[in-house]
């Protein structure tokens, strides 16, 4: 490969991001660890082509999961025909009845959108799982290759590759789009939380204010940022990185110190755009990617472009009869855990495991979702100053204003451990810039 | 039909000064189903500024913020309201009904809430609706003992049925538990109940035509005697305070409800 030039940088710029403070903070028996995020500078190439076959696929499939959570929090015309069983959306954890009947400014749910990909050694695509609610990560290559190109121009002289530096124009349009009047405030937990340094970043880059929850208070039914001097600007748009549960005490968890209380209602009201809308994770849920697919049928009326995993719904007895049946090839994954946890490969369980997990889904067969093992096609990352083979995935960012928009990059996390398939960040892995060839 | 005067008064104590207290408060009762509010003026003191909104269950809010300091909060509401009145009072919509058929962490069945449905569908299989909902009511009287302090906010309908003991939270909690384990539509209550005392809660079940009313507390079905205020799939959907407030203080909150049959006397 040619890009040996940035390669030998690698440790340059491993430095240059832990001093801009690219870090992941992580929970580890309930203490709080920040640790680096490897990037290896080997970056993922994707050609154009077919980029333009990728972007296609995610628009299509961005834009029937926000028609299925329009449908869910009003009409419910999925459930009455039948398409998708109601009892999978009422007692997923995303779903939230205190979001039916509400409609966001411009209807909108999934302004950002993060979606995980994988490809297999046949070079098919495979969705692995659409993160609604508050996907992080886009930071990282966006600041990764602004460094590189500090470290080595002559590789951007060489490739043509999209800039991917667009990104914060692209957040930025997509929350002026749903803007009701006033400032656009990014909304942290604050620097305890994972992604703390996103966070920052993005505020820095889109011109948005970075806000913790005690730092906006609702008055006469609007919103208000308060700033250091004590003045309140009224808040158009919140992009909000807390999760929905910890959003407004006075509507959700009553425990909640994070939060600001009578944000939703005023939402509610129309007076402010919260993104992503509260309540979409009824369309993230493990259990609900099963029917994307149908969702695309159904809403749009088109034939997927992209596939999921092959993947089945012990919740239907032939399902489960295969389950049962091929037991030892699947993944199982526990709907209601996220993050890489909850995922269990049967074929490196024991023989009591098998047992007694086997008991566990047939006592709760809604509980799980069961996919075929994708053989990932390796990439290779830079251990050692060899090339080695390593799993990965790619998260692919949409964001959704007027029309849904595909950034032209993507977050590339690896599995640093040759013999694991899990590659989130929580779970130590590391990450790659992803690079979308212009021509 | 019953025309009932009704007052609800809820009072907060704090030890010490408070300032920056936000509210909501789900304490208007409307007219629906088989009842009609013919008169409801209430009173939030000190109020701040209160605006008026409804939620996703089709409760009225009233919700603000009392910037100034004070140790005492007081919501008072008095009206008149005309109860088991026949007939649609109000347009029946078609409900949405699935959200009240799923289980929600309150009232999530275990071993205990099993047995009991167990018992309960020995007794009632091929039973009309309502007749069931009477049989799994008084299975519920029953199932625990009316006592106060053995369970709180966060008791679950299993837990309850563990402890043995309970309110009437606890009561309508186990019978939902059995009703949405069966997948029947049924609805936690909040309301009044003719006499003096506290709020009180029971459960409404949907037959197919209606919503009708069931008080396992006690095992009585809904008629002229109760009042609603609110509705949802449980405690937490209908709490009629919830409020954050900046300050060290401890608070006490006392309620007191006093619902009497017009031209009757109250005591």
């Amino acid at each position: 490969m040619q890009n040996m030039e940035l390669t030998k940088r690698a440790e340059t710029v491993n430095e240059l991001l832990a001093r801009y403070g690219v870090k992941f903070g992580i929970y580890k028996n309930n203490e709080f660890k920040e640790q680096l995020f490897p990037f290896d500078t080997i970056p993922r190439i994707i050609k154009k082509d077919e980029f333009a076959y990728l972007e296609k696929g995610l628009k299509q499939r961005v834009m029937a999961l926000n028609c299925f959570i329009r449908d869910i929090y009003g009409e419910k015309k999925i459930i009455r025909d039948k398409v998708v069983p109601e009892e999978f959306v009422y007692i997923s954890s995303g779903y939230l009845a205190p979001c039916d009947g509400v409609v966001p400014p411009k209807g909108i749910y999934t302004h950002i959108a993060g979606i995980d990909l994988v490809q297999g050694r046949n070079d098919a695509w495979y969705v692995l799982e659409d993160n609604l609610r508050v996907p992080s990560g886009a930071s990282y290559p966006m600041i990764a290759r602004e460094i590189c190109r500090r470290s080595s121009p002559a590789t951007f002289e060489t490739y043509h590759v999209e800039d991917n530096r667009v990104y914060a124009k692209l957040l930025r349009r997509t929350m002026d789009y749903v803007n009701t009047g006033g400032h656009t405030v990014i909304l942290t937990p604050g620097r305890y939380n994972a992604a703390y340094f996103e966070h920052s970043y993005f505020a820095e880059k889109t011109g948005a204010h970075l806000a913790t929850g005690s730092e906006l208070m609702v008055e006469d039914d609007y919103l208000y940022f308060i700033d250091y001097s004590g003045r309140r600007e009224k808040v158009g748009a919140v992009y909000r990185r807390i999760s929905d549960e910890y959003l407004d005490p006075m509507t959700f968890n009553e425990e909640s110190v994070i939060g600001i209380p009578h944000i939703y209602d005023v939402y509610r009201k129309g007076h402010v755009a919260l993104l992503n809308a509260p309540g979409n994770g009824v369309a993230d849920d493990k259990g609900i990617y099963y029917f994307v697919p149908k969702m695309v049928r159904y809403y749009l009326g088109e034939e997927p472009i992209l596939q999921n995993a092959p993947t089945y719904l012990p919740y239907y007895e032939e399902d489960m009869r295969y389950v049962l049946e091929h037991f030892d090839d699947l993944v199982l994954k526990d709907v209601a855990e996220a993050g890489g946890y909850g995922v269990v490969f049967a074929d490196r369980m024991t023989a009591q495991q098998k047992e007694d997990f086997i008991a566990l889904l047939k006592r709760e067969p809604r509980r799980f979702i069961a996919q075929e093992v994708i053989d990932f096609k390796d990439i290779d990352i830079v251990e050692n100053a060899s090339r080695v083979p390593r799993k990965a995935d790619l998260r692919a960012f949409v964001l959704m204003a007027d029309e849904p928009i595909v950034w032209k990059s993507g977050l590339t996390r690896f599995s640093r451990d040759p013999d694991s398939f899990i590659v989130n960040s929580s779970q130590g892995g590391g990450f790659k810039d992803t690079w979308v060839l212009s021509q | 039909m019953k025309t009932l005067q009704f007052h609800y008064h809820m009072e907060i104590a704090f030890s010490e000064p408070v300032h920056s207290h936000i509210y909501t408060l789900k304490c208007l009762p409307q007219t629906g189903g088989t009842q009609r509010i013919e008169k409801c003026v209430y009173k939030i003191s000190p109020d701040g500024t209160v605006q008026e909104g409804t939620d996703s269950f089709g409760n009225r809010m009233l919700y603000g913020t009392v910037e100034e300091e004070h140790s005492l909060f007081l919501v008072d509401v008095t009206g008149t309201a005309v109860t088991d009145v026949q007939g649609p009072v109000m347009p029946q919509n078609i409900p949405d009904l699935s959200v009240y058929r799923y289980r929600t962490p309150l009232t999530q069945p275990g071993k205990r809430t099993r047995e009991l449905l167990g018992h309960c569908r020995k007794r009632t299989a091929d039973m009309p609706l309502r007749d069931k909902a009477l049989v799994y009511m008084e299975a519920v009287h029953g199932s625990i003992r009316y006592g106060r302090g053995v369970t709180d906010i966060n008791t679950t309908a299993e837990d309850a049925l563990a402890l043995g003991s309970g309110v009437c939270q606890d009561y309508s909690h186990i019978l939902l538990a059995l009703c949405r384990e069966d997948r029947i539509p049924s609805r936690y209550v909040v309301g009044m109940m003719t006499g003096e005392g506290e709020s009180h809660a029971w459960v409404e079940i949907y037959d197919g035509a209606r919503w009708h009313g069931f008080d396992p507390t006690n095992n009585i079905p809904v008629e002229d005697a109760h009042i609603k205020i609110s509705h949802g799939r449980d405690y937490r959907d209908c709490s009629i305070n919830r409020g954050v407030f900046t300050g060290q203080a401890a608070q006490r909150q006392s309620i007191l409800v006093e619902v009497t049959e017009n031209g009757g006397t109250s005591a």
